[in-house]
């Protein structure tokens, strides 16, 4: 993984399973069709000539934005995947995320008040899950997605131990 | 226990362990206005039957109706009393030496616990009715954003009193006169300041609603010259009540605004008709604001806002007041209150150092400023923007205008994020986030230089883990204390010593706290 310029230096950054990428795909592929949908109900209504006074250009206009927008969403996903990435120390978690608008984020293990382990239906599929830990503020927003179901497991079991090691109050 | 029992020489105290029951007229203090619009409304509409069947009669022949119209009010009346009383015979509570528990519901039941030792804040409160009738609310609130952990509503004011300092000294782990269990005193309290009514007047006068009134006033009369129509008058209305409404709370919550420290945490009280007295045990405090509106500036005033945990993040007046340390001060006040919840700022200078967070631009003091190449994204704050750490806590400053200080103590740091947007890359700065509980106060360190920024970001991590294993106990006067607040425990029949309270002005003082 390239190093970015928030990103520390020494830390081996665990990537996550490259299959999340399909989870993604899916989920931006039902969103791009929804999204185009929506966007050329002008240009259908005008084909199907039910409101025939729709001007032509708006009407191509607007779906051939939305194309233009999935397809860029799409084109960054390898690359959003590639960006996720964590790394357990002795005291803390290192979650990081985003290519053009960056994260990286430290959780304490002493500060977790819960994990979750969410598994969706093409998750599933794939033997994928997500972890995501809560401490007690809910700016705390980090999800580890896309990892393997028995590295998911791992983490979940490891996170807990840790925390109830270093568990401090509030 | 009785209502209308007489007050002074209290009976021989059952012990504390025992299920109790919250006074029988609070459900009629609680619902009074349920009660009153019914009356009114109900009322109203009889009256005005009565006035026009009388006058023009047609409307039915008099006794026959009145009979009715008599039963149904006291049938419903009847209903409502006896809802009330239900619901009072089934709400009953319990201390132990651990927990608090309610159980309340007629036909939904719930059973409520709490942890006495996870409380985070306690709220006597006084309705304006029923201080009419001398009762009080208490509020216990435990780390759950949203709603308090425990109500208990009402009970007298001197028993909501004294089972406030039993649960405070249950939760500080005082030890307890193993001969009169119940004989726990008020923990005694030093006043701090105290806010005089000129200058809550003044703060409402000068805050940014009077900002937003003027703005609106020019606009509307603009309106009315240039199109000579007095249309918007009439829609200024509702937004003028509003506004209204807005001083009215700025007015109820600052009034007789007084702060103390006591061994049991900070205590404050306010209030002009519903009066108010928090308290706050030593720790809770997770993170400190401090913010000055443009106008304020003229007068050198600030506002300190605190996140506790117990008290939530909503947006109504009540919460925001409750998460208010102080509606308006001077900088000496400031640092005063500042003081109460930091007790050992970690620094040889703190008045400078915090000053310079106040009001101050440029590296004074230790802050660290955003760095000049990147003034083009920040053209009026960059020398404000800054952030500075001393042994035991980190200050945030922004705001240009809106001037703002965030505190965070070390061991309250919860998680923290640096975020880097394309902009903030190109420039080489980028944004630290602290994560704290829910409240007014989002601590943000914004625009420091990259290197700076992952510097902090990992020292923060070690130095928050570092205070985290230092940190005292969640029983802030457990006998064993490492390093509390009162390193002597004493009995709980000999009343704790008083410390004068912490200061930053008279150099070390707030070592011997």
């Amino acid at each position: 993984m390239r190093r970015e310029p928030i990103d520390p230096a020494g830390i081996e950054w665990t990537r996550v399973s490259p299959k999340y990428l399909r989870v993604r795909l899916a989920g931006w592929a039902i969103g791009s069709a929804i999204f185009l949908l929506i966007f050329s109900v002008p240009l259908i209504l005008l084909l199907t000539g039910v409101l025939p006074r729709i001007p032509l250009l708006p009407a191509v206009l607007l779906p051939a934005v939305a194309i233009i927008i999935a397809a860029w969403r799409g084109l960054l996903l390898p690359r959003q995947v590639r960006a996720i990435g964590y790394a357990e120390r002795n005291e803390d978690l290192l979650v990081r995320q985003g290519i053009f608008f960056q994260r990286t984020m430290v959780v304490p293990y002493g500060r977790m008040q819960y994990v979750d382990v969410a598994v969706g239906p093409i998750e599933r599929a794939l033997g994928l899950c997500t972890v995501k830990l809560h401490t007690a503020s809910p700016g705390t927003n980090a999800e580890i997605p896309g990892l393997p179901s028995s590295e998911g497991a791992r983490l979940r079991e490891q996170l807990s131990a840790r925390g109830e090691a270093k568990l401090a109050g509030l | 226990m009785t209502g209308s029992e007489p007050l002074p020489p209290p009976p021989p105290e059952a012990p504390t362990d025992q299920w109790k029951r919250v006074h029988i007229i609070s459900p009629l203090v609680r619902g009074w206005i349920a009660l009153a619009a019914l009356i009114f409304f109900g009322g109203r509409d009889w009256f005005e039957g009565f006035l026009i069947g009388d006058s023009r009669g047609f409307r039915g022949d008099g006794p026959g109706n009145l009979t009715l119209a008599i039963a149904v009010v006291l049938g419903v009346v009847l209903l409502i009393a006896a809802g009330f009383f239900l619901s009072w015979y089934y709400t009953r509570y319990q201390v132990t030496e651990e927990h608090v528990r309610v159980n309340s519901g007629v036909i939904f039941r719930q059973h409520r616990q709490a942890r006495l030792d996870r409380v985070q804040a306690i709220d006597v409160v006084q309705p304006f009715l029923a201080r009419v009738f001398g009762l009080a609310e208490l509020k216990f609130d435990v780390a759950d954003a949203g709603e308090s952990a425990v109500r208990l509503a009402f009970l007298k004011l001197d028993e909501a009193q004294r089972l406030r300092a039993t649960i405070l000294a249950r939760a500080a782990g005082v030890a307890v006169d193993p001969e009169h269990p119940q004989d726990i005193p008020e923990a005694p309290e030093r006043e701090v300041l105290s806010l005089t009514p000129a200058r809550v007047l003044g703060a409402a006068a000068l805050s940014g609603n009077t900002v937003a009134v003027l703005l609106g006033l020019v606009g509307v009369v603009l309106f009315a010259v240039v199109l000579d129509t007095g249309a918007l008058l009439a829609g200024f209305v509702p937004i003028l009540i509003g506004v209204i409404g807005g001083y009215w709370n700025v007015l109820n919550t600052g009034f007789n605004f007084r702060a103390a420290i006591s061994p049991d945490g900070i205590r404050i009280r306010y209030g002009l008709l519903d009066t108010r007295t928090q308290t706050v045990p030593p720790g809770r405090v997770q993170a400190v604001g401090v913010v000055q509106s443009p106008l304020w500036r003229l007068k050198g005033w600030y506002k300190v806002t605190v996140n506790v945990a117990g008290y939530g993040a909503s947006a109504s007046g009540e919460a925001q007041a409750r998460a208010t340390l102080l509606p308006v001060g001077t900088l000496d006040e400031v640092l005063r209150v500042i003081a109460l919840v930091l007790p050992d700022p970690g620094t040889d200078t703190p008045v400078d150092v915090f000053s310079a967070g106040l009001a101050g631009k440029g590296p004074d003091a230790g802050f660290r400023t955003t760095p000049r190449r990147a003034r083009l994204i920040a053209p009026l704050a960059w020398r404000r923007n800054g952030v500075a750490v001393t042994r035991t806590a980190l200050l945030a400053r922004s705001g240009a205008w809106w001037r703002q200080l965030a505190v965070v103590p070390h061991e309250r740091t919860q998680s923290l994020a640096l975020h880097q947007g394309p902009l903030a890359r190109r420039f080489g700065v980028a944004d630290l986030v602290f994560h704290t509980t829910p409240g007014p106060v989002s601590p943000r360190v914004r625009q420091v230089a990259e290197e700076d920024a992952w510097r902090l970001f990992s020292e923060q991590a070690e130095r928050a883990a570092e205070a985290r294993r230092r940190s005292g106990p969640e029983q802030w006067m457990r006998p064993v204390t490492v390093e509390g607040p009162a390193g002597d425990p004493g009995t709980a029949s000999e009343a704790p010593v008083m410390l004068p309270p912490p200061s930053y002005q008279e150099g070390s003082a707030h070592e011997r706290f």
